[in-house]
């Protein structure tokens, strides 16, 4: 029961957020949280990202943003909005 | 306007005359700057966050004193934790100028944060540090060009090795000297700069960045190449045990190996036997004598439990630690094990602030002020202070249980992190507020420069031997005293239904829990000078000493970093589970054997 929410809660943002999106490809965000930290790092709208990988049982999106690598945890990778 | 509201910083520090703010992003060398800059030495690391509150120190340029401000790094000036709020704080304090470091290697982020710096109007350096490393990724940075892009003076630099730092100064003068022919005041006007939106500054540091980069031929090195492993599951899990397996061994191994081919033997042969002769040679028979070199004597247990029982251990740490935090391997460690981490309701980046409790549980709780809530900080405290054995008491627990066997370690071990996960998932339910996801950036996985990797290592034992050596014969002298007069048997008496009841510990158990309140290792090293202690009675012993109240030193630091009533209900709190926890081993070990 609980799985069967879970799953239907994943596909439902599975369409655009990078934290599904395919691994290995660069994306341009259409949308990211309004968080302090990711508008340093430079998570933003319009940028440019590459996303390295998802880590496995809910751990964080690996993602290359200009020449650094940034790890961004499940809860916020979920609500960052990308275009492939 | 972002004020300092929880750093409990002097705030006289932002009226001083002369400042000059050491500024940048999060882990591009400023403290390296600092300690070559000042001569005061700080602590410096390969990930974000190693400043959390400000150092200062004197610098002379030309024949004028002033001060330099160490202030945590930040990305942006826009106060996301309490790190980049004392920052701004700083930046509103009229300093006369601002020494900006920039990381070579990631030129967009740290230009950004340049342009906005600009803002505020006061005389900037720029120094473009790692260089080194940004050429051995390939990229060839135009200094010059950049120079005229952020208007301000911009001087290469490789910070480790002192190169760049001369000329560093020799700019600082000259802008201070331009500054005083010249509109002296404007830098009383922070923030009167051009504004713009955080989007446009992105655009033009992008800009700037690739106009002055060129990128050649980025041939991977090992440690480029060993730090994306380190990232990757497949290979990052076994590296990160790997990584593990080897600092205990080293820990753990050298600890015994320094113990008995060199430290036991001087204690026992060289140290002891000469305080005997020196005392017995002057000072009758009776209980002053048995003071200083009785079986208890300061004399004789100040030596044995301080040098050859925890000494070695906090030495093999920080030499294994340093290295790792110099090394970038952390925040690695952090990114694989966030999936358990966040489970537990607290967040990746937490985990190397724990790490620096089994160490020490004091850095580790003034480091949680780069939580972003506060209810990270405590959770990270409460962790620290349940479930984490600094190092003196791991060097503790594993003599203890050498007697016995390996297995014992194990599952204390165990129970520490089965404590560890309790805790925090309790605490996450009952405290409130919330804990910010994490968002990290990764380091590159560098080698350690050598002097740097000494200069450190010094200072954590100079720091060692100053701050925990007093505690450590304070709690040598009450033992003494407590065991060689009697008053020991006295009052072992009141404690005999919980130590011996209970706990089903001897009656010299006692001692301690009382000395356990000064020092943690304390609550250790009397059980191992008690003959006849049976597997169960150690591990019983050792899981009291485990959860046990955290020593003098965090009672202060959870005081002045949080409040006394935090200090007060940490302090009960681990009491009571200490005693639970440690009774109920004993009572049910007592059902099946």
């Amino acid at each position: 029961m609980i799985f069967a929410r879970r799953k239907q809660k994943q596909n439902k943002e599975a369409a655009n957020s990078i934290y599904y999106a395919k691994d290995n490809s660069k994306y341009v965000i259409e949308m990211a949280p309004e968080i302090g930290l990711l508008k340093s790092l430079g998570i933003v709208k319009d940028a440019i990202v590459e996303k390295i990988m998802t880590y496995k049982l809910g751990g964080p999106v690996l993602l290359q943003v200009e020449s650094c690598e940034i790890a961004v945890s499940k809860d916020i990778a979920e609500k960052i909005i990308v275009r492939g | 306007m972002a004020t300092c509201h929880d750093i409990k910083a002097d705030p006289s520090v932002y009226e001083k005359p002369n400042k000059i703010l050491l500024m940048g992003n999060p882990n591009v060398g400023k403290s390296v700057f600092f300690s070559s800059m000042t001569g005061v030495h700080v602590v410096s690391s390969n990930y974000a966050g190693t400043t959390v509150s400000y150092t200062e120190g004197q610098i002379k340029l030309g024949d004028k004193n002033y001060t330099l401000i160490d202030v945590p790094g930040t990305y942006s000036l826009e106060a996301n934790s309490e790190a980049e709020a004392v920052a701004v704080s700083f930046l509103h304090s009229n300093p006369v100028a601002v020494l900006c470091v920039l990381d070579a290697t990631n030129l967009e982020h740290n230009i950004k944060l340049g342009l906005e710096l600009k803002k505020f109007n006061i005389p900037i350096v720029y120094a473009l540090n790692l260089i080194d490393v940004a050429k051995r990724h390939g990229m060839e940075i135009n200094a010059g060009l950049l120079s005229q892009e952020l208007g301000a003076p911009v001087i290469p630099t490789v910070a480790v090795k002192g190169e760049g730092l001369a000329e560093v100064k020799k700019e600082l003068q000259k802008i201070l000297e331009q500054q005083q022919n010249s509109c002296s005041h404007c830098a009383a006007c922070p923030g009167c700069g051009s504004t713009g939106t955080e989007q446009d500054t992105w655009e033009r540091a992008r800009e700037i960045a690739a106009r002055v980069r060129k990128k050649g031929e980025g041939r991977l090195s090992f440690l480029d190449r060993l730090g994306d492993a380190m990232l990757r599951p497949l290979t990052g899990l076994p590296l990160a045990i790997l990584v593990i397996a080897l600092s205990l061994g080293v820990i753990v191994g050298g600890g015994k190996a320094l113990r008995a081919v060199f430290l036991l033997p001087l204690v026992n042969k060289v140290l002891v036997p000469l305080f005997k002769m020196i005392f017995s040679s002057f000072i009758p028979e009776g209980v002053l004598l048995n003071v200083l070199i009785g079986e208890y004597g300061i004399f004789v247990i100040g030596f044995e439990w301080i040098i050859a029982l925890i000494f070695p251990y906090v030495f093999l740490f920080y030499i294994v630690f340093s290295f790792l935090e110099d090394s970038g391997v952390l925040p690695r460690l952090s990114v694989l094990f966030d999936n358990i981490m966040r489970k537990m309701g607290i967040q990746g980046g937490s985990m190397i602030t724990i790490l620096m409790g089994y160490g020490c549980a004091v850095p580790a709780i003034i480091g949680s002020r780069t939580a972003t809530t506060y209810k990270e900080r405590i959770m990270i405290a409460t962790i620290v202070c349940f479930s984490v054995p600094c190092i003196s008491q791991t060097g503790a627990l594993i003599s203890l249980f050498a007697g016995f066997s390996p297995l014992l370690l194990v599952l204390m071990l165990l129970l520490s992190l089965a404590v560890m996960v309790s805790v925090s998932l309790v605490l996450g339910r009952v405290i409130k507020g919330k804990v910010d996801p994490m968002v990290l950036e990764i380091p590159n996985l560098l080698m350690p420069n050598a002097k740097a990797y000494a200069k450190k290592l010094m200072l954590r034992m100079k720091h060692f031997l100053l701050e925990a050596e007093v505690p450590m014969l304070f709690s040598v002298i009450i033992a003494a005293l407590l065991k060689e007069t009697g008053l020991l048997d006295l009052l072992a008496v009141y404690f005999e239904p919980l130590v011996s009841g209970w706990l089903g510990l001897p009656r010299d158990a006692v001692i301690a829990l009382i000395l356990g309140i000064v020092r943690r290792e304390m609550a250790v090293a009397p059980l191992l000078a008690i003959e006849g202690l049976t597997a169960l009675q150690a591990f019983v012993g050792g899981a009291v000493a485990l959860l046990y109240l955290p020593c003098l030193s965090v009672f202060g630091v959870l005081s002045k970093e949080f409040s006394p009533k935090v200090a007060l209900a940490m302090g009960l709190a681990t009491t009571v589970t200490a005693f639970i926890v440690a009774g109920l081993i004993n009572q049910i070990a007592h059902l099946f054997l």
